[in-house]
């Protein structure tokens, strides 16, 4: 069989990877397949590839920087700078700036990541019930996640005022309590940041985890109640479980923004009593003053890297807890 | 749908406590519109005594706020139009293309949504000073021009755009470019709005990059703006109500206009680089 265009090659084949046949001929299927594969290289290597760089530049090379960094003593004050070894790791473990500051943290991650995943899951719960003027909770939960941290700093802050003005102070008084000096005792003032750091973020996580819960097939619960299980126990035994990926991506975001909590703490920490910041410093916040205060870039990178492998290990926890739980077989 | 006193109980817990979420926002909204005595009253009211816009009306005078708002417009938006072409274009190769070390490299995208920033900045620093870009609007802008879930995600959404879509253009002769033009951005629209949306919220509301890389009041976005102004007028209180209301107002803004899809964005993309 002559093919129609008479060049005694099959006329007819499959083009390029996706399996779609089309009457070419063969010489000139050749051709625009090489152009084809022409411009796919050219937009790897015009496109692609700087997008790559760029990625490696900003977000990869940086975090090797760090480790290098913490060897050794470089300062933009000091045009030399040498390997110090271990020099700076060791100096962290008198340092007690830096140990109140890892204990802040640590307090930070502790107390905020159960309140947020606890309460957010409290409310998508309540939320997936199929309540009336769902969207309307739902938008207002958000709102104060949606808002910049700076001034949703500065509103608390207020509200944490130590004179009569201050809202807590006031409604407090009004309950017939005493004063409380929220951002001038440190072992209050702490958790007074860590609770505004909460309010601020549980939007999120009700709606992440409502978003979870909303994906769960109506018909798995549907079979639970059949079977007779009251609501309390369908939400324990089967959407909970089924919940878990989501839950555990709160866990892991709540984590991570435990322990990078630096704004809050900058801001709130201002004109305060505790304003020299070492009572209840968190690792950024030491960062930050090592690095760009007293410019100790080769001690604030080994925080730094302190800091990175703190968070890998509790990531790390928590997907190791999170697997025990479905060995558990709840 | 739940009903009689369950629901009734259900709306009464729900109702109470999300008031209790934005009342802090509703009270400084009202406190800007008081007058500096009524602010510093013994007893707090919810509304204004006297409705005031004094506070307000002060504000460009102490400190250039219009300045600070189109830093923050120009940065933000700079780092959105970028987000919308690397995502967009990293994600189509990914989805589409193979290579080897594709899916590694596609890893290490993933695995680096999970660091933040505060942890290598000062490389970063180092490297903006290198390039003399301290105090600039480059040197607030370059590190926010690659979003890692961004990209992730894009991958995703081009993943279900079928490749005889794609090789039907080819056909027709279209490089490489005109697929990317034509068939991917097109077809991507939604997710790309979702994610322009979230990482315009994330880059107005950075902080702690613009307070390490600007210095001068000129490259001052509104949030390092509001921070230095509530530390210089520590007693202007008024001023500083004023100050952080108008801050929030343009995330508020567009965080009303564009609900549903910040929502969604923000779920699927945990929002943050």
């Amino acid at each position: 069989m002559v093919p129609p265009d008479g060049s005694g090659f099959p006329s007819s084949t499959t083009a390029t990877a996706a399996g779609v046949t089309v009457h070419v001929p063969a010489r000139r299927r050749a051709g625009s397949l090489r152009a084809l594969r022409r411009s796919q290289l050219a937009f790897l290597l015009w496109i692609f590839a700087p997008i790559i760089a760029l990625f490696i530049i900003i977000r990869v090379i940086p975090i090797f920087v760090i480790l290098l960094f913490s060897f050794t003593n470089y300062s933009i004050t000091r045009p030399v700078w040498r390997w110090t070894g271990l020099a700076n790791f060791e100096r962290l473990w008198g340092d007690a700036n830096f140990l109140s500051a890892l204990w802040n943290s640590t307090e930070y991650v502790l107390v905020a990541v159960p309140a947020e995943v606890v309460l957010g899951l409290f409310f998508a719960v309540l939320l997936s019930r199929r309540v009336r003027f769902e969207s309307f909770y739902e938008t207002l939960y958000f709102l104060p996640y949606i808002i910049p941290m700076v001034p949703a700093a500065i509103i608390w802050k207020w509200i944490y005022a130590p004179g009569s003005f201050g809202l807590a102070n006031f409604y407090l008084e009004a309950l017939g309590f005493g004063r409380v000096g929220w951002l001038t005792e440190p072992k209050i003032a702490l958790l007074a940041v860590i609770g505004m750091h909460v309010w601020k973020n549980l939007g999120f996580f009700v709606i992440v985890f409502l978003v979870g819960l909303k994906n769960i097939p109506a018909d798995v619960k549907e079979a639970a109640a059949i079977d007779g299980a009251s609501e309390w126990q369908t939400i324990r035994r089967v959407e909970l479980p089924l919940l878990k990926p989501i839950i555990l991506f709160g866990a892991v975001m709540a984590t991570i923004w435990a322990w990078s909590a630096f704004t809050e703490v900058y801001i709130m920490t201002q004109g305060t009593d505790v304003s020299t910041g070492t009572e209840i410093a968190v690792l950024v916040f030491r960062i930050y003053q090592e690095a760009f205060r007293f410019y100790n870039m080769g001690y604030a990178s080994a925080i730094s890297f302190v800091l990175f492998v703190l968070s890998l290990l509790f990531v790390l926890f928590q997907f190791q807890l999170f697997r025990g739980w479905k060995e558990e077989g709840a | 749908m739940v009903r009689g006193r369950r629901a009734a109980l259900l709306h009464a817990v729900l109702l109470i406590t999300s008031l209790a979420m934005v009342f802090p926002l509703v009270w400084v909204f009202l406190t800007s519109f008081k007058t500096s005595q009524d602010i510093i009253r013994a007893t707090p009211t919810l509304l204004p005594e006297t409705w005031t816009l004094e506070n307000y009306g002060k504000l460009t005078q102490t400190a250039p706020f219009v300045r600070f708002f189109l830093n923050s417009l120009l940065i933000s938006g700079v780092s959105t139009v970028f987000i919308i072409i690397t995502c967009s274009a990293a994600g189509f190769v990914f989805a589409k293309y193979r290579f080897r070390g594709k899916n590694l490299l596609l890893l290490l995208i993933i695995s680096t949504i999970l660091i933040p920033l505060q942890t290598y900045m000062i490389p970063l620093y180092l490297f903006t000073r290198w390039l003399g870009w301290i105090n600039t609007y480059q040197g607030q802008i370059f590190p926010l021009i690659i979003m890692s879930s961004g990209i992730f995600f894009l991958r995703q959404n081009i993943l279900s755009i079928p490749d005889e879509l794609l090789d039907a253009a080819r056909i027709d002769g279209a490089s490489e470019f005109g697929v990317y033009g034509r068939i991917i951005l097109p077809l991507t629209v939604s997710p790309l709005a979702a994610i322009s949306i979230v990482n315009w919220v994330y880059t107005w509301s950075m902080f702690i990059w613009p307070l390490v890389v600007a210095n001068t009041e000129d490259m001052f976005t509104m949030e390092l703006g509001l921070m230095y102004f509530q530390r210089q007028f520590i007693t202007e209180y008024g001023g500083i109500m004023a100050a952080t209301v108008v801050t929030i107002l343009p995330v508020l803004l567009v965080f009303l206009m564009f609900r549903t899809r910040i929502i969604d964005g923000v779920a699927y993309t945990g929002m943050k680089t």
